[in-house]
């Protein structure tokens, strides 16, 4: 009987995960206390709570300069990568002459890009958002002209039938519409993508702060681990938020369509 | 029951026997240095192999040298285990034994010999500290001794570091390329790098960090508190080689010169004979005369929140060692023999076992429950 | 008399790796206004090509297709047509699907909201308004479509297998209710199919095609009087007739 209850407020939602944390900084904690015992090595959960305490009144400021850095690169991003996925998945054309170019650039990690990006862009924000923006722009890009290629014949026939007949005007009001839930998909894989390169960014001091800037350029050379790690910490919850926000905003309001979508190919 | 206690046994006899077999021999000596003429004795006592003659009979049988950009990441490695020895500026280790770095200063390697350089337009107009405001600022990464200098001498001239001057940490080679690109306004740095870049008209001096901190504390030679404690008279050798080579440095100017071009590739030699023309450093070995402008390093760290205390004369130098080379008798009240620390991390008897007992524990919890 | 439709000497030729390939050869046709006509023939006869061409979404490589005395050079709302699966919008409501054709005129919005939901009402889906397709059965759907291809007043109604995708009930439902607003609305229909039932039910005239390259092979007139029954005498004689041309077709090209 005690096993069947047991089991029963385990699968509760949450439960589980809840107790599988707990274990895990429990086992951290008893880990970096007893085994590694180095704190320049391997910061304790309670040691990075009290550096939390202790420099609680930055993190605003450099999670909102991140942010910026970020806003930066995911508009320039959304806007150059709708614009050219609209153009090459619509024109067979435009594919066929950017096509070189996006296969090579592609691959290019954002962080190599970092010091062509000073050099160019000085030690801005800009340079900054421009990272970003290399990280968010490709996923953008290839998922908006995923979206265009994949718009179904059938839908053209009829808007043209119906009398839309200019191309403009199948791509406002077929394509458009059509790739949407593509180009949210390629937006909140960019902004994945992008955020990771926040850090890269802000790596050569671009800023007086930032997640990045602070965690490379005032942690690391005077060796303040246990804020490192919360710094890192901190990244990750950011992303994660913003990736919930995200999907509760726009995919789930914005997309129930999408739900009823099979695509006959 | 008998079973569990005979595992228990068996565990803690196992942890007893590792932590107690340390090993204690030097087979291999890790040396790092930065590619800056401040540190020219190391690489002399290299090439000309003074290092592994002189310290053969303690049983070294190789010894390599590791160079980084600065001296916060050379002691990130020396935090890590990876360095024996360290050419390093004595800023960095304050903030290193501060967070638990193992290691003491045992002599001197140079003092001054860092310069502020404008790009030529902006070195053409400066008149005083106050010409810096708003500029962008290249030097190397926090807690080093020249993001310390810079931000003190900015202090004292009335300038806020963080708000009236954008600092920026970097290595001298991206600092060099910064300025040349024009990114940043300036550059603080040590020999050659602003020779390297007046040369190619990226820019002009118009600070010596002499002229900031006189007769300031730059290199020093760090040796790792384990090496102190077990290997006194290899210490000693070390400290010994280094101060051959420094005289030698100071007789040989030209070949010194020379040296430093062949270790540092890329490095046009004429640059550096240049350089060591027109810094306003010099290469010394004697800890002594780095002990007051070090502690005054400290002071500002602390007061810059980058230490959790105020280190002091003890937390950062042991000349016990250095003195008894020079044969020197200790003066009153100087620094004894580098105390034994805080034990290493090693995993102890004690809490392997605790982590068993707990592991045991859950497990008999969740039997109890027939789970 | 004035024909609503006439195709005259159409052939539609496509080149691919193998050469030329022709997918309908020397097709003429008459459609009188107000007629219901089934095309129906093996598959790859063309007939979906020929549909496609009179409502202007490909052209003939040689002859002409003239509509109300005027040739037909690509497509607009004047030839509706409704597609078998796949053609309703679905990011837009069955209200806003139905309005399409006629926001393409630019018709005001207030107007376009009561001329569709006239024709939403003539399907029989009056309160679906605001839903999606998503939320539509196969036969709703298709309802929709008919609904968003009457809402511009084309002159002829082209319908591509239109109930090919819905279950045998379902069909059969959509079959009457298409009577029901062909009497209604009096609408020239074309109407192309695989199912000799649905032909003999439906249609004022069948007309065979033969396997590619597709040519008219048999014009039948079905003189049954509505509402007709599925399984009346007549309706089987031609069923028979209709049947036995089509597999005489297929063994032809050997799909059987």
């Amino acid at each position: 009987m005690k096993r069947n209850r047991l089991i029963s407020i385990l699968n509760n939602r949450g439960i589980i995960e809840a107790i599988s944390l707990s274990l895990t900084i429990i086992l951290w904690e008893l880990v970096s206390n007893f085994i590694v015992r180095n704190p320049g090595k391997l910061p304790s959960p309670y040691s990075i709570l009290l550096a939390f305490c202790d420099i609680w009144e930055i993190i605003p400021l450099d999670i909102g300069i991140s942010l910026l850095h970020f806003g930066i690169g995911i508009g320039a991003g959304a806007a150059m990568g709708i614009i050219v996925g609209m153009l090459m998945g619509w024109f067979r054309i435009v594919d066929r002459i950017m096509d070189p170019m996006v296969e090579i650039l592609r691959p290019i990690p954002p962080l190599a890009w970092v010091p062509f990006a000073i050099l160019w862009g000085g030690l801005t924000h800009y340079a900054a958002g421009f990272i970003v923006f290399i990280g968010a722009f490709f996923p953008i890009l290839i998922n908006t002209y995923t979206g265009f290629r994949e718009v179904d014949k059938t839908y053209i026939d009829a808007a043209r039938v119906l009398g839309c007949r200019e191309e403009w005007k199948l791509i406002k009001f077929i394509a458009l519409p059509f790739s949407l839930p593509f180009i949210a998909t390629g937006i909140r894989i960019g902004m994945g993508v992008g955020w990771m390169c926040v850090v890269a960014a802000e790596l050569f001091g671009v800023s007086k702060s930032g997640l990045g800037y602070r965690l490379f350029q005032v942690f690391w050379p005077l060796h303040m681990i246990d804020k490192l790690i919360l710094y890192m910490i901190i990244l990750g919850l950011v992303a994660l938020l913003l990736d919930r926000l995200f999907r509760y905003f726009v995919e789930e309001k914005l997309f129930k369509w999408k739900r009823g979508i099979v695509i006959a190919k | 029951m008998k079973k569990f206690v005979s595992v228990l046994l068996t565990l803690i006899l196992i942890s007893g026997i590792i932590t107690v077999c340390g090993a204690s021999e030097i087979k291999t000596l890790r040396i790092g240095y930065q590619p800056s003429t401040h540190q020219i004795a190391e690489m002399t006592a290299m090439e000309k192999g003074w290092w592994t003659r002189d310290l053969a009979k303690f049983g070294v049988e190789n010894i390599t040298d590791t160079e980084f950009s600065s001296g916060p990441p050379e002691m990130t490695a020396m935090m890590a285990g990876e360095l024996d020895v360290a050419y390093v500026g004595t800023a960095p280790p304050i903030t290193a034994i501060d967070k638990g770095l193992d290691a003491k200063i045992v002599a001197s390697v140079n003092t001054n010999g860092s310069a502020l350089v404008l790009s030529p337009g902006l070195a053409a107009n400066y008149t005083s500290p106050a010409d810096l405001k708003g500029l962008k600022i290249a030097t190397f990464p926090q807690g080093s001794i020249q993001d310390t200098i810079l931000k003190k001498w900015l202090k004292d001239n009335g300038l806020d570091p963080g708000r009236d001057v954008h600092i920026i940490g970097a290595g001298p080679g991206e600092a060099i390329t910064e300025i040349m690109a024009g990114v940043v306004d300036g550059v603080f740095l040590p020999a050659p790098s602003p020779t390297i870049i007046e040369m190619a008209d990226a820019g002009k001096t118009v600070v010596y960090s002499g002229e900031m901190f006189p007769n300031h504390a730059c290199c020093c030679l760090l040796v790792s508190g384990r090496l102190i404690r077990e290997h006194p008279e290899l210490v000693k050798q070390i400290i010994r080689t280094h101060i051959n080579a420094t005289r030698y440095n100071n007789e040989h100017k030209e070949e010194a010169a020379e040296i430093y071009a062949r270790k540092v590739r890329g490095t046009d030699v004429e640059k550096v004979k240049e350089s060591i023309k027109r810094w306003d450093g010099a290469w010394v070995y004697d800890p002594h005369i780095e002990i007051n402008s070090t502690l005054v390093y400290a002071k500002v760290d602390y007061e810059m929140g980058y230490t959790n205390k105020l280190l002091t004369e003890e937390d950062l130098f042991d000349t016990s060692l250095y003195d008894e080379v020079m044969g020197i008798a200790p003066a009153p009240g100087t620094v004894s023999p580098t105390p034994t620390p805080e034990p290493t991390p090693q995993p102890t008897p004690g809490f392997t076992s605790l982590l068993v007992i707990a592991a045991l524990l859950v497990y008999i919890v969740l039997r109890r429950f027939k789970i | 008399m004035n024909h609503k439709l006439e195709v005259r000497n159409v052939t539609k030729a496509y080149i691919s790796e193998e050469g030329e390939i022709k997918a309908l050869e020397d097709i003429n046709l008459d459609v009188k206004p107000g007629e219901f006509l089934c095309i129906i023939g093996p598959s790859g006869c063309g007939k979906t090509t020929l549909l496609r061409m009179i409502a202007g979404l490909e052209y003939p490589t040689s002859g002409e297709i003239i509509l109300d005395g005027k040739e037909v050079k690509g497509p607009s709302s004047d030839r509706g047509m409704v597609f078998q699966e796949f053609s309703l919008f679905p990011w837009r409501t069955v209200l806003k699907n139905v309005e399409f054709g006629l926001q393409m005129r630019n018709i005001k919005s207030k107007e376009r909201h009561a001329i569709a939901e006239r024709y939403i009402e003539l399907v029989g889906l009056r309160g679906f308004e605001k839903h999606y397709p998503y939320e539509l059965s196969g036969g709703m759907k298709q309802r929709v479509a008919i609904a968003r291809a009457l809402a511009t007043e084309p002159s002829i109604l082209l319908m591509d297998e239109p109930f090919g995708s819905v279950d045998a009930q379902t069909r059969n439902i959509l079959q009457e209710e298409l009577l029901q607003i062909w009497k209604r609305t009096k609408k020239t229909i074309i109407f192309v199919t695989h199912s000799v039932d649905e032909a003999v039910y439906l249609a004022d005239r069948v007309v065979v095609m033969s396997a590619r390259p597709g040519r008219i092979v048999e014009c039948i007139d079905i003189d049954i009087e509505r509402p007709r029954k599925r399984t009346s005498v007549e309706a089987n004689v031609i069923r028979e007739q209709l049947l036995r041309k089509l597999i005489t077709e297929h063994k032809k090209v050997g799909l059987i």
